[in-house]
């Protein structure tokens, strides 16, 4: 039993390969979309950043949600694995958040005139992000595997919270950053389908990526659990 | 339901005995007004803009200095275990001890919002808003403060990692409590600022809901 397991997350398996090559064709064809779509009427060329900066906020968002599901799991059934992908998808959520501050950032300097503005939106994200920081934080400061993953789970659980106050944020408070492009709670479609559909495929080729990076991320966790057991 | 209340009441009982660390935080935090007024020079209009935000930041440490207190006890003599042991569910543990986290804030704040109000002209003829502003944000402080408390109570290096975890979480109800502040010092009417208030109100609900809910987990084992 312990044999066949630790043969089954040792080896990098064809899905995750498959998956990951899927989405980094995806990026690049996403890529040339993006930079083949017309120019935004009243920001130009600016605009096109959105096609990185849309689908990787997505994504850190997403990855919230993939955390408090997979943090809930663990508590409930307590299976470590449950544990290890809620830790991958924080870890890879972490880099998809600080990308979208970076890319916002720099879309934000030429069209507000300020790289930071203390606006709800940016405010909330940012704070996400401190959050999850401290999540890894407190994975690296506790030893004892099975403190660690419930104690990693309740700060998962409790930062998510800030998620849907943060999405909602721009609507409660009408300020500075744009109303979303695709509207959730109504169904409305704020953008051009010129700009819209290579807005979905890099959507999709991130939603691979990610998906991709997650399992790669927790095989490695499973193969340093394993190596730990021995 | 009485538990609850006969939890808070002994640890409030035995925090009032023990006087160091409710003291050493309202001394600690005294020091730190006069630090700050001093910081913000003694121009009256600077530090009367600078007030709400120094009420509520200060309020912030206070928590997680006091924070540790709660389960620090029960740690220190082992009663722990004896708490988990009583029959029924173990949600009652996290309400008792959000209710005595709780009381300790508010008490602490009154001292601080007269502190602030003599030493950084922060106007009180609202006093009842000021009151209710209290009460909504120290309630926010103290659930999620109880909870972590209670997840680290057996870790060894928690006095540096419950401030990390707590800050973040707590940014909102700073953000809300000091806007809704900041203009109750301004004199502008509450009906402008109740957005301010119903994020509090909001984010209390939200956060004890779950915190009651998820805290039984992080007890055992």
């Amino acid at each position: 039993m312990q044999l066949a397991s630790s043969n089954q997350t040792s080896r990098l398996d064809n899905l995750t390969l498959g998956i990951l090559g899927l989405g980094v064709v995806g990026a690049a064809v996403g890529f040339f979309m993006a930079m083949t779509a017309p120019p935004d009427q009243s920001q130009g060329f600016v605009a096109r950043i959105f096609h990185l900066h849309v689908p990787v906020a997505w994504m850190a968002y997403l990855a919230s949600f993939a955390a408090l599901g997979y943090s809930v799991a663990y508590l409930v059934r307590r299976k470590s694995h449950h544990d290890r992908v809620a830790a991958a998808t924080v870890e890879v959520g972490l880099i998809f958040m600080a990308l979208a501050l970076l890319t916002g950032m720099l879309w934000a300097r030429p069209t507000w005139g300020v790289y930071w503005d203390w606006e709800p939106r940016l405010t909330t994200t940012a704070i996400l992000f401190a959050i999850y920081v401290g999540y890894v934080v407190v994975r690296g400061a506790i030893e004892d595997p099975e403190l660690r993953a419930k104690a990693a789970a309740g700060v998962a659980i409790l930062g998510s919270i800030n998620v849907p106050i943060s999405y909602m944020s721009v609507k409660w408070w009408r300020s500075l950053h744009q109303t979303q492009s695709i509207d959730l709670t109504t169904g409305k479609i704020n953008v051009d389908a010129a700009i819209l559909i290579p807005m979905l495929v890099n959507l999709a080729a991130f939603t691979l990526l990610f998906i991709g990076l997650v399992r790669l991320r927790s095989l490695i966790a499973a193969r340093e659990a394993a190596k730990e057991e021995v | 339901m009485q538990r609850i209340f006969w939890l808070a009441w002994r640890d409030l009982v035995l925090e009032f005995r023990g006087r160091t660390g409710i003291l050493s935080a309202v001394f600690f935090l005294a020091v730190m007004l006069f630090i700050l007024a001093m910081a913000f020079g003694p121009n009256p209009q600077n530090l009367q803009k600078a007030a709400p935000g120094v009420l509520w930041v200060a309020l912030a440490f206070a928590g997680s200095l006091l924070a540790g207190r709660a389960f620090g006890l029960e740690v220190e003599d082992g009663t722990l275990d004896d708490l988990l042991l009583t029959p029924g569910s173990r949600e009652w543990i996290y309400f008792g001890k959000l209710l005595f986290q709780f009381s300790l804030l508010v008490l602490v704040g009154l001292a601080l919002l007269v502190l602030t109000a003599g030493l950084f002209y922060l106007p009180l003829q609202n006093w009842g808003w000021y009151l209710v502003v209290l009460l909504l944000g120290s309630l926010g402080y103290a659930a999620i403060s109880t909870f972590y408390a209670g997840m680290l109570a057996r870790l060894r290096g928690r006095e540096v990692l419950l401030p990390l975890l707590l800050f973040p979480l707590v940014i909102p109800v700073v953000l809300a409590a000091v806007r809704f502040t900041q203009g109750l010092a301004e004199g502008i009417p509450v009906a402008e600022l109740a957005d301010w208030l119903r994020l509090l109100l909001v984010f209390d609900i939200i956060y004890v809901t779950v915190c009651a809910m998820v805290f039984p987990y992080m007890l055992e084992g």
